[in-house]
């Protein structure tokens, strides 16, 4: 039955539609989430907030179990899902580059955008450096290319490269999301610091 | 009890649920065997040469052209218009987007009508619309399109249609095989890289 249809089968303007509806929603989601804090995102770094893990996680894996309890009672064709392409080098790369602009702007490119809309200043240059840089990625792109694209791996599943059941390895992240809040609790306990949102 | 613990014990169990249920998202055969004998029936499930050597002389874009020979024999020679799909590298989920589609018609072919017959059941028995075979394969279009010659004294109007539109592929055919590998790749990764799209995406 799902998924509703496939993204190339409709025009531009109703795929663009649809990513708009689904950006407010994400947009609202993070705000309730308090993610257009930087204090917040970069607490997730020093252990004193752990609110992005836990957010995060719980998506992912309330997203995993009920895709793939829809696809055991017919309702969602997993086949037709995409699955991101996975080159192994860029991903390694990517995410260091990733990781150090999230800690030293306190913002990732949504909650960037999320936290502008509310008229916060930083985020507004953290974007206005966020699309140098992908500027600079377009121009540059033939230089790294042999990197961007090395160790290509396809349309790869941890489930499958482990060779486990798909529902087997949702039980078993679920276990470890359980198992990372617990110890997320335990570090914002343990890295405490004082709420100093009243003050400013 | 703490909403925490009461929210973690009922995700785990839906996990352990998960865990233990048969998945059947994986690509299975979906005609049952008398279905798929009915369809394997219906004479409407192949081109001759000539057809195909029309849809490359008219470069149809209502039928996409399958060689499911291996990818060295394909880049030493195919028909114009042609993209490879090994057949031993079928069940690929990068080829799942030009197989399992309603738009055109895939016309499948290899050096007789074997692996293609064997490429026609999987994708037919996979559910996948729009399968079609090349009858005789590529020894039948060398035989019709490359090699035969009219011999007659007076030629009717029929036989001067067949017979150009054998001449141009053949002239289309011999074209594009005689270009060096370099180019011939060239060639065939814009055709590549013209349908994958730009996909990207994070939080």
């Amino acid at each position: 039955m799902g998924p509703i249809t496939l993204l190339y089968e409709l025009p531009q303007w109703m795929n663009l539609g649809i990513a708009f509806v689904i950006g407010i929603g994400f947009g609202f989601a993070l705000e309730q989430a308090g993610f257009s804090s930087s204090r917040k995102l970069a607490g997730m770094f020093y252990g004193y907030d752990t609110t992005v893990l836990k957010v995060f996680f719980t998506a992912a894996i309330v997203a995993l179990a009920g895709s793939q309890l829809l696809s055991y009672f017919g309702l969602l064709n997993l086949n037709l899902v995409y699955v991101n392409p996975y080159y192994i080098n860029a991903t390694l790369v990517g995410g260091v580059i990733m990781g150090a602009g999230f800690i030293m702007g306190g913002f990732c490119p949504g909650t960037g955008i999320s936290a502008l809309s509310i008229g916060k200043i930083d985020a507004l240059f953290f974007l206005v450096g966020g699309l140098v840089g992908a500027f600079l990625f377009a121009e540059t792109y033939p230089m790294i290319q042999t990197l961007a694209s090395a160790n290509y791996e396809g349309p790869l599943r941890i489930d499958e490269w482990l060779g486990l059941s798909p529902g087997m390895f949702t039980f078993i992240l679920i276990l470890a999301a359980v198992g990372l809040f617990w110890l997320a609790e335990l570090a914002e306990k343990r890295f405490l610091r004082p709420d100093i949102t009243s003050e400013i | 009890m703490n909403s925490r613990i009461k929210i973690s014990i009922l995700l785990a169990g839906v996990g352990l649920l998960l865990a233990f249920l048969p998945f059947n998202a994986a690509r299975s055969f979906q005609l049952n065997p008398s279905e798929l004998l009915e369809a394997a029936q219906n004479e409407n499930q192949s081109f001759s040469v000539d057809e195909v050597a029309r849809f490359v002389n008219n470069e149809d874009t209502t039928v996409q052209l399958i060689d499911v020979r291996t990818t060295k024999e394909f880049m030493e020679s195919t028909i114009p218009g042609s993209i490879n799909i090994p057949y031993e590298d079928l069940l690929n989920p990068d080829w799942e987007g030009y197989l399992n589609q309603n738009k055109v018609r895939n016309i499948f072919y290899s050096n007789d009508d074997q692996l293609a017959t064997l490429v026609w059941t999987v994708t037919t028995g996979l559910g996948y619309s729009n399968n079609y075979l090349m009858e005789g394969g590529l020894n039948e279009w060398y035989l019709t399109v490359m090699l035969s010659k009219f011999e007659g004294e007076k030629i009717t109007p029929r036989e001067n249609a067949l017979f150009e539109n054998r001449y141009k592929a053949r002239r289309m055919f011999t074209e594009m095989n005689s270009l060096p590998d370099s180019l011939k790749r060239q060639y065939l990764e814009a055709k590549r890289l013209e349908e994958s799209q730009l996909d990207g995406g994070c939080e």
